[in-house]
């Protein structure tokens, strides 16, 4: 089943290029690593199938195939700062990431949860996650991240049960305007408005949601 | 490279069925298991992840783990719990979650591996038959002057977690404020090459609090070390590392590092000029292929395990194929990140070979955190892929050197972060 996927990319790269060139490439798609193979790697950091062990590291498990893709090829080019995935997506190329994003987009999201051994997690606060829903309703947060953070598609990735701390952490790049975090214009005009402290809290209401 | 096709593959399991009448033999199963069995030995980073991703891509594959503790602790961030900021019960974790996947768990030790009849026996004197065997035993330590099991009491190597890690917090707790704590490194090849140093940081960050008339002194055989300059720049910023204030003092073996003997009787290390004493003393000895890869032949002249790249599959013995830090897979370090990407190209190579078709091309990762201090973590991060027969690195590297201290504090609970992950899709 992969194969034949490798096979339909191979064909529209050749067509793209032209048409020729068409069975070199397809012959070394064929020598490529599985999907399995290329996403099983991520599950050491990301958790099996994508759904990881927190507190800071994102679940991707059933995040859409086309945001995965988008975001892995930012990390890939540099746009997209990071700690960790910058380096790590520079290893894969532009056919294997979009093998490894449809994987990953056909298993089921989970809501994070810790183990008994994980005593390192910030825990949710109602009072702020209270506090992140007003934010949230008065910026408008919800045009695109609507029920609550729950909704996804192509471009929106669900942020609704993701792991607190790695939504703290992506509110402090937000807010550390250097990093120059790639965004939507109409996000990026609401998130400037909003202090670092009301993100924190809207981030304790999108972990609240299930 | 040896390959099934369905035809030998018929005559091999009608052989295992034969001896499976054999009074000896258990390992019978409930599961169906018609396409082989696969025994794996070693219930770790490596072999924990090979049984579990066997039974992930194929439930009609019979796998047994031997394993002979019954509850496994961690070495990764065991050196939190040794600067006393991490409870070893943590650390430890439990076999429930595999068992789920169907994979038939055995506490018992592996003491002999046949590979002519394909059977391994152990201590107990239970036979297990095996279609293909996973080997991932993990580490020994080489043979140093005066470093024996009684030694290693009064000078804790804390190289395997548990009551080794435990063992040497105490003593650190307990040493004379002014003493040194004295570390001796190992040589390459080793497990867990930033490991000796990321030691030497939180052990210095605990002086610092705890001990303020101590030091930390690495004697190491080694002119350069895993991530040298992230270190020292995290030293120099942290610890005052190269001034006489330092809390670090690393003596390179260029320099004088090279121990020769211990003495644990006086609680003293030797080299060829010098000797030191301190009432704290972790010895962390050259390493090799644990044992009963040594039994088996399945060692070279180097102390580890020569294998195929793309199967793990040994160059010495037929099916059995070693994985984790006890095999030779040259290129990649002597991490639990790789063991468990080796394990998994060793899993899918096996599935395909039993189900008759020929192992697809293999896609590794590395990654270690290391911790200068409890909120400044570093990494170095790399993919790879075989090219020309090699294990090559296709992209990856170190955490910038003029990372912000924002970024170091990221990565600090990034690493918390990856040992969560990983346990859990070692053990669940
Ligand atoms: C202090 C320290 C810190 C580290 N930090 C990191 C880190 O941050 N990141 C990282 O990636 N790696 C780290 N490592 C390295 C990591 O621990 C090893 O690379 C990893 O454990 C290797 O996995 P393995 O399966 O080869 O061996 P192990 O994990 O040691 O597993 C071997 C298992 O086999 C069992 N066994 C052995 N012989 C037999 C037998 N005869 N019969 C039955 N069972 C047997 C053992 O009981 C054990 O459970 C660290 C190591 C140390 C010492
Ligand atoms: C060493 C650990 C590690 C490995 C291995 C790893 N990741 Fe990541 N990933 C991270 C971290 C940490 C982040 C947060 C961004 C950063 O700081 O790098 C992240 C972020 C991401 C994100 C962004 C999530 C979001 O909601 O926007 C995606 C997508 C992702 N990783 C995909 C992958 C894929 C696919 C792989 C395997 C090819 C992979 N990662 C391997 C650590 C890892
Ligand atoms: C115009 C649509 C839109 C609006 C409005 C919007 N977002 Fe987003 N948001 C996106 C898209 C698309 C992404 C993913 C791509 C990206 O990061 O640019 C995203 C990503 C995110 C992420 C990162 C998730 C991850 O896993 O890395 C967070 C957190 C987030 N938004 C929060 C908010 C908050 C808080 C607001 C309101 C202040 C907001 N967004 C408003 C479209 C929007």
């Amino acid at each position: 089943m992969h194969r034949k996927k490798v096979h339909m990319l191979a064909l529209v790269s050749g067509i793209m290029a032209g048409g020729f060139l068409l069975s070199s490439t397809a012959s070394a798609a064929e020598a490529g690593a599985t999907a399995a193979m290329l996403a099983n790697t991520c599950a050491g950091c990301h958790g099996t199938d994508g759904i990881s062990g927190g507190p800071a590291m994102p679940t991707i498990a059933g995040l859409p195939a086309n945001y995965l893709k988008t975001i892995m090829g930012e990390f890939k080019d540099g746009t997209r700062p990071s700690t960790i995935m910058g380096r790590l997506a520079k290893g894969y190329t532009t056919e294997e990431i979009a093998l490894i994003s449809d994987f990953f987009s056909k298993k089921k999201w989970a809501n994070a949860q810790s183990h008994a051994n994980s005593k390192n997690a910030t825990a949710i606060d109602a009072a702020q996650a209270a506090k992140g829903g007003k934010v949230v309703a008065d910026a408008k947060c919800d045009k695109c991240h609507e029920d609550d953070g729950v909704f996804q598609d192509e471009d929106t990735p669900r942020v609704a049960g993701q792991w607190l701390d790695y939504l703290i952490f992506k509110m402090q790049d937000y807010k550390n305007t250097a990093l120059k975090v790639p965004q939507e214009k109409k996000m990026e005009t609401a998130m400037e408005k909003l202090t670092l402290e009301d993100l924190i809290a809207v981030s304790h209401f999108y972990a609240s949601k299930k | 490279m040896s390959m099934l096709n369905r035809r030998s593959f018929v005559k091999l399991s009608g052989a295992a069925a034969l001896v499976g009448l054999s009074a000896t033999t258990v390992s019978r199963t409930g599961f169906a298991a018609d396409k082989g069995k696969v025994v794996v030995i070693g219930g770790g980073y490596g072999g924990a992840i090979a049984a579990k991703y066997i039974r992930m891509a194929d439930q009609g594959i019979d796998v047994t783990l031997i394993e002979q503790n019954t509850h496994y602790y961690s070495c990764p961030l065991s050196n939190w719990v040794v600067a006393g900021f991490r409870d070893i019960e943590v650390q430890k974790w439990g076999y429930e979650g595999l068992k789920k996947h169907g994979i038939k768990v055995v506490h018992e030790q592996a003491t002999e591996i046949d590979p002519a009849t394909k059977t391994v026996t152990t201590k107990g004197g239970t036979k297990f038959k095996y279609d293909r065997l996973i080997v991932s035993p993990g580490v020994n330590f080489k043979p140093m002057e005066g470093y024996d099991a009684e030694a290693m009491e009064k000078m804790p190597h804390a190289w395997n977690a548990g009551p080794q890690t435990v063992l040497l917090h105490k003593q650190l707790s307990e040493m004379r404020d002014g003493d040194p704590f004295i570390m001796v490194a190992p040589t390459d090849p080793f497990r867990c090459p930033p490991g000796p140093y990321e030691r030497a940081s939180l052990v210095a960050h605990y002086l610092m609090k705890n001990k303020p008339k101590s030091k930390v002194i690495i004697l190491d055989p080694k002119d350069k070390f895993s991530k040298m300059g992230l270190f020292t720049a995290g030293w120099t910023k942290l610890y005052g590392y190269g001034t006489d204030k330092s809390k670090i003092e690393w003596i390179p073996g260029g320099e004088g590092g090279k121990v020769t003997r211990v003495d644990a009787k006086t609680m003293t290390v030797y080299t060829e000029m010098a000797e030191f004493k301190s009432s704290c003393i972790n010895i962390i000895p050259p390493q090799k292929a644990n044992a009963i890869a040594e039994m088996a032949k399945l060692t070279d002249e180097s102390g580890w395990c020569p294998i195929n790249f793309d199967t793990f599959e040994s160059k010495i013995h037929k099916d059995i194929h070693v994985i984790g830090d006890a095999s030779a897979a040259t290129g990649l370090p002597k991490s639990g990140y790789a063991a468990n990407s080796e394990a998994k190209v060793c899993a899918a190579a096996i599935v395909a070979l039993l189900n008759g078709q020929k192992p697809g091309e293999p896609s590794y990762v590395n990654t270690c955190y290391s911790m200068l201090s409890p909120t400044y973590g570093i990494s170095v991060a790399a993919v790879y892929k075989l090219q020309e027969g090699k294990i090559k690195e296709v992209g990856g590297g170190l955490s910038a050197a003029d990372a912000s201290d924002a970024v170091r504090q990221q990565e600090a609970l990034y690493n918390e972060s990856w040992y969560q992950s990983i346990m859990a899709d070692t053990f669940s």
